[in-house]
């Protein structure tokens, strides 16, 4: 993995790294993904479920019906007239 | 116990980020919670100083189960950031050190719940288990860590790590425990779908018959932990089970197949963490949202969180994903396969928990990311088939626990709760030191 990769990845996550993090960052990557190689050999199962247990929809009625108390959970929060604040959009 | 001894417990062994401000004398029972399941009106903060500030308007299932069963919660225990780490030095609050040996790690993530229940006595906590979060502490610390099936308990409340992988577990000293209190916090539960397909537990206190021992897990454990586990293989004859040396390769494509999985869930559900709506929310609004979001991940994350946050994400990349998260998903079928076929045959699969007993924490500084995730090639694989398991104290060497490990079909936690009781009768493990 080069410097480029490793700062368009921590771009897309949201985070910034100094030259030196990001050179310590691309060298375990590097590391960490020669380690994963032995995945090109392994077989595959019969199937690719994102879950390793079978799931079974569970579907409530189609009713209103408070789940939290959305006044409760807005006391954590820093709010303005009821509403959740957040940085400028541009 | 007063929450003023609870305190002087806990400046001896750190293994509380929290401990509650009043505890009732007429409880049933006390118990902790890792620091991942939300507790009303008390702080959670994953051991990471992204959420610091965070206290949650509701109780997780299993914590809310607990209290239902006449339970009262003493303190929230100390952990791996978001459970990334198989030692607990990766927490922003505290390490909690092994009460075998202070200057040991009690294994992690959930290290605070391990040493909380070699320490307290007839105490019981609940831990999460993603790669083997509770057995591994459990092995470290010498008591006994039950993993249930994914889906057995409800995940409302449990903060993720990686959403296919995490399961709450329990940790205690006492083996009978175990059995009884998984009754109390599992079953259904709307608020978790994935909870909705289990069939119902039954400890009808049906026994293990038979055991089979994948040659591949000896490869790479220390003498002590080899010795330890034949002498374990031993015991297991002696009470009349069968027990067969079997070849399980595909155990060893489990750790990238774990660590690209959990890394990609990992990397999107951290993404909530933005310095808004949860824990810290102290920057400066007037900045642009993706400086704002950046600002508060860059500072509060910590190493390790942010090694797999980089690491899911390129996982996930356009032009990546098949080779990585896709394929992981394949891997992770063939070995849930694998472990079919094995209990087709036998009812229960067994290894050493820990490749060797707990390090000391200057071996720990010198590992490599690769080394720790190594470590884990044992209680990886049942944890990323979802399949039950149990870590039980087995042996000791210079001084510290080693641990058996024994995993069951999915949804067999009852033969678990079994060995767990029999073992327990056979084998007298050694306490490290009680408070009362």
């Amino acid at each position: 993995m080069d410097l480029e990769t490793v700062a368009r990845v921590a771009r897309a996550a949201r985070i910034s790294l100094t030259e030196e993090e990001a050179e310590r960052y691309r060298r375990d990557l590097t590391d960490i993904l020669d380690y994963f190689k032995v995945l090109d050999e392994a077989p595959d199962g019969s199937s690719a479920g994102v879950n390793p247990v079978e799931v079974a929809d569970a579907l409530r009625d189609d009713e209103p019906r408070v789940c939290a108390d959305a006044y409760a959970m807005l006391s954590g929060m820093k709010t303005y007239d009821g509403y959740v604040r957040g940085p400028r959009l541009s | 116990m007063s929450p003023d001894r609870l305190a002087e417990i806990n400046a001896r062994y750190h293994m509380f980020s929290a401990i509650s401000p009043e505890i009732p004398e007429d409880a049933g029972f006390l118990f902790s919670a890792k620091d991942n399941l939300t507790s009303a009106g008390m702080e959670t903060k994953c051991g990471s100083r992204i959420l610091e500030g965070y206290v949650p308007v509701f109780d997780a299932a299993a914590i809310e189960r607990m209290k239902a069963a006449g339970g009262a919660l003493v303190g929230k225990t100390n952990m791996d950031e978001f459970g990334f780490g198989t030692f607990s030095v990766n927490s922003a609050f505290g390490v909690p050190l092994n009460p075998f040996d202070p200057e040991r790690s009690c294994g992690g993530s959930s290290g605070g719940s391990a040493c909380a229940a070699a320490v307290l006595e007839g105490h019981v906590s609940l831990g999460v288990s993603t790669g083997g979060s509770v057995s591994c502490p459990a092995s470290f610390c010498g008591v006994y860590g039950l993993t249930p099936t994914y889906g057995r308990v409800s995940r409302h409340g449990l903060i993720d790590y990686g959403n296919s992988l995490d399961k709450v577990g329990l940790l205690s000293a006492d083996a009978p425990v175990l059995g009884r209190r998984l009754a109390e916090i599992s079953g259904r539960d709307p608020r978790d779908p994935t909870s909705c397909a289990q069939p119902e537990l039954s400890l009808s206190g049906k026994r293990i018959s038979s055991v089979a021992a994948p040659e591949e897990a000896l490869r790479g454990v220390s003498g002590a932990v080899g010795e330890a586990f034949k002498a374990s293989l031993d015991r297991i004859r002696e009470s009349g089970a069968d027990v067969e040396t079997i070849s399980m390769p595909s155990l060893r494509y489990a750790i990238p197949a774990y660590y690209v999985i959990a890394t990609c869930e990992a990397s999107t559900n951290l993404a909530r963490y933005v310095g808004m709506r949860y824990g810290r929310q102290d920057g400066d609004l007037s900045l642009g949202f993706d400086d704002y979001f950046a600002s508060f991940r860059t500072e509060y994350f910590g190493d390790e969180a942010k090694r797999r946050i980089l690491l899911g994400t390129y996982a996930r990349m356009a032009g990546f994903r098949d080779r990585y998260y896709a394929k992981a998903l394949r891997v992770r079928a063939h070995i849930i396969e694998s472990y079919k076929e094995a209990f087709g045959r036998f009812d229960a699969v067994a290894t050493p928990t820990m490749p060797f007993i707990a390090p000391r924490f200057s071996e720990i500084s010198a590992m490599s990311p690769v080394d720790s995730f190594a470590a884990d090639f044992l209680t990886v694989p049942p944890n990323l088939a979802g399949i039950p398991h149990l870590s039980v104290p087995c042996g000791y060497s210079e001084g510290m626990p080693i641990g058996l490990h024994v995993s069951t079909d999915h949804w067999r936690e009852d033969l678990l709760a079994s060995f767990a009781e029999d073992w327990s009768e056979s084998f007298k493990a050694e306490r490290a030191g009680v408070g009362q």
